[in-house]
């Protein structure tokens, strides 16, 4: 049990740490899928694309780390809760748009593919925050 | 509590390295973006006249959308100029234009964006003649005009 939740917050944390780094390199491209989400006021949106990478990059790696492990894997959590309701809502509405989940590298539009992956690590994060056991 | 209140503080000790990060990042962003101004009528080309400029030749058509979709099908002459990946592909379609010439952008759907991002680039790097095609895909179809598949215009 130990071992696997080691893997769980380092697959969790190891996640996070790559996606977020990925948009810091280039912020001005993350903003734009940050907008096509028609989720929030233009004014936001830069706010968001500056801020979000780097809490992504943090918690991820103090998960990784093992420091504050409740309080990052509940961040990441709460995180992942919110991509959830983007891509959920984009697929209601038919967005056709890039995913954004990993910045740049990735052309990958969101689809019920996104959806699943993004429920898994949330799950995932949820089992690390609630019911993780040191 | 306790864990609560350290995963907003880790949200926060986040937030600000991101803005620190970005004080001194080469592509730093305005933290509040400037509104942007409201697409003018005279941005947008009617289907008509689009039609009439592809069959004089008399104008550069450039398909917004990302790679794929331009595969599985875009308006017949049109180049990609994925607005999404503009900077890589940009240096291939520059030779085409000069600072004058028609170009209409496209991309599908009423609610895509990329022909508008893909125009935005264009008028700053000096292009004067940019007009979008709304909806362009589609509509260029469902009038029958003519298309074609593949990586070729």
């Amino acid at each position: 049990m130990k071992v696997f939740n080691l893997i769980l917050r380092l697959v969790v944390g190891g996640v996070f740490v790559v996606a977020g780094a990925m948009k810091v390199w280039n912020p001005g491209s993350f903003a734009n899928d940050v907008a096509n989400y028609r989720l929030l006021p233009d004014a936001l949106v830069n706010l968001v694309a500056i801020t979000l990478p780097a809490i992504e990059v943090l918690a991820g790696g103090l998960l990784m780390a093992g420091l504050w492990k409740k309080p990052s894997a509940l961040l990441i959590t709460g995180l992942m809760a919110i991509f959830l309701a983007g891509i959920i809502q984009a697929v209601i509405r038919h967005l056709d748009i890039r995913c954004g989940c990993f910045g740049t590298f990735e052309a990958r539009h969101v689809d019920l593919i996104a959806l699943a992956q993004d429920w898994i690590l949330f799950c995932a994060a949820a089992w690390l925050a609630f019911w993780y056991k040191d | 509590m306790r864990t609560f209140l350290l995963a907003l503080l880790i949200a926060g000790a986040g937030a600000v390295l991101g803005l620190a990060v970005n004080t001194v990042s080469p592509r730093r962003l305005p933290v509040i973006a400037p509104p942007k101004a409201a697409p003018q009528p005279t941005d947008f080309i009617p289907l008509t006249d689009a039609w009439q400029l592809w069959q004089a030749g008399a104008a550069i058509f450039l398909d917004a959308r990302t790679p794929a979709d331009y595969k599985a099908g875009h308006i017949s002459g049109a180049f990609n100029l994925p607005a999404e990946d503009f900077n890589a592909h940009y240096s291939e379609i520059a030779t085409l234009l000069a600072p004058a010439t028609v170009i209409v952008t496209y991309c599908d759907g009423l609610e895509c964006d990329l022909s508008h991002h893909l125009t935005d680039r264009l008028r700053e790097l000096g292009y004067r003649n940019v007009r979008i095609l709304q909806n362009g895909w589609t509509a260029w179809r469902q009038a029958g005009l003519t298309t074609v598949t593949g990586v070729k215009p």
